[in-house]
């Protein structure tokens, strides 16, 4: 594969990436297979730009105040432990359960998408103990309303169980996982919607350093073929990052409900054989 | 200095958590900047050798630490430089979010004072320093 062809697509998917918090694998690791990219070298490659993407695009985010650092770091001690167990797992599997995973993965972050975009952000009243005790609270200012939003987080006890299944597939796939970052952000523990994006772009860069150690050292890395794409995607993601803070969630969402649901079933139909 | 729509009244916690969001967020930004600017300028320096833009090279078998060694191993070697570059861009790349998570600890525990999230912290970077070390 090319080098201009790489840092091409590397472009391409460094901009969605960032726009939608989900990390530049998304369409990455579809386009590259597509390409005759064997996939275990494609989720290696990925994982290792998803650090550059995620890094990238969590520095500006932090600066801006959005992030929450303390919900990042107590869900981050789930997410590393689960990113090593599903590289491990990659490694010794066979291609085409990878396949249907990553589709599975995709239209199942279709369907999240899909299934929220009606419903709009509702404060946690009732904060439990737990979460009280780890101090998941915050505030930020909002470029689109114009206003202080002042949120709490609920239910850490369930977010932190769920984010090893999150890093698990993140390390599994070569991708961020951030669709299931953010759903369990927005749902399980009652995050604003910019606050759930911005904290698992901060999550899933140490998330993709644990996966891309294991990858690292079964020597599936090839420095010549990450040079492109780590250059392409944070490129790309430069320019989605500051789209990001403008628009609003729901501009950002149909824009990702229809290239989810063409990766994801392009994908499963690959594993199963329909498309070679 | 504060920024529109930030309530003056903001207590002591909130101003030392603003200084560690720039702190990590200037790290992130660093770091991701010179592993851009190593893989460019490999990149770039292999294309003024060779008059070609993509390389052929793999490594295997190799921990971050590993690598990292015999790249400035291979620095003897001229024609091996633009190599050398880009696996220190690499390098670089993966080094960012692990002193991200060592920035956070140290301010955690020395100028926050937060026993709870500087043991959260540890934890972290204990199994990120494990993971580099896997071969």
């Amino acid at each position: 594969m090319s080098f201009e062809l790489l840092l091409l697509i590397s472009v391409v998917a460094g901009f969605i990436g960032a726009m939608s918090g989900m990390g530049g694998g998304v369409v990455l690791i579809p386009v590259l297979t597509l390409l005759g990219m064997d996939i275990k070298h494609a989720i290696a490659i990925s994982i290792v730009s998803v650090i550059a993407t995620s890094s990238g695009s969590a520095s500006a985010y932090v600066r801006d105040g959005i992030t929450n650092l303390k919900v990042g770091m107590f869900l981050e001690m789930f997410t590393i432990v689960g990113a090593i167990v599903g590289a491990a797992i990659t490694l010794i599997s066979a291609q085409a359960p990878l396949f249907i995973i990553f589709g599975v993965v995709l239209l199942g972050s279709w369907l999240t998408l899909l299934l929220r975009s009606n419903e709009g952000w509702h404060p946690v009243e009732h904060q439990d103990r737990f979460s009280k005790w780890l101090q998941l609270e915050g505030q930020y200012y909002d470029q689109a309303s114009h206003e202080t939003i002042a949120y709490k987080g609920r239910r850490a006890y369930f977010g932190g169980p769920l984010m090893f299944g999150a890093g698990l597939i993140a390390g599994l796939l070569g991708i961020g996982a951030g669709a299931l970052k953010v759903l369990i952000h927005d749902l399980v523990m009652g995050l604003p919607p910019k606050v759930s994006t911005t904290t698992s772009n901060l999550i899933i860069g140490v998330t993709a350093l644990a996966g891309t150690s294991v990858y690292l050292a079964a020597g599936m890395i090839d420095p010549a073929l990450a040079a492109p794409v780590i250059i392409g995607i944070v490129a790309g993601a430069f320019a989605g990052t500051r789209l990001l803070v403008r628009l609003t969630n729901q501009a950002v969402r149909i824009f990702f409900l229809i290239v989810l649901a063409i990766l994801g079933i392009e994908m499963i139909a690959r594993g199963v054989g329909i498309i070679p | 200095m504060r920024r529109k729509g930030e309530d003056p009244n903001r207590s002591a916690t909130m101003q030392t958590e603003s200084m560690m969001e720039k702190l990590v967020g200037y790290i992130l930004l660093v770091g991701v900047l010179a592993s851009i600017v190593l893989i460019a300028a490999g990149v770039v320096w292999h294309y003024a050798a060779t008059g070609r833009l993509g390389l052929k090279y793999s490594i295997s078998g190799m921990n971050l630490f590993q690598f990292v060694v015999k790249d400035f191993a291979t620095a003897t070697h001229p024609p091996l430089r633009p190599r050398l570059f880009i696996n220190l861009g690499i390098a670089t790349l993966m080094l960012t979010p692990y002193v991200r998570v060592l920035a956070s600890m140290l301010y955690f525990g020395f100028a926050e004072r937060n026993a709870k999230y500087t043991v959260f912290t540890a934890l972290v970077f204990s199994v990120l320093t494990y993971s580099l070390f896997l071969r």
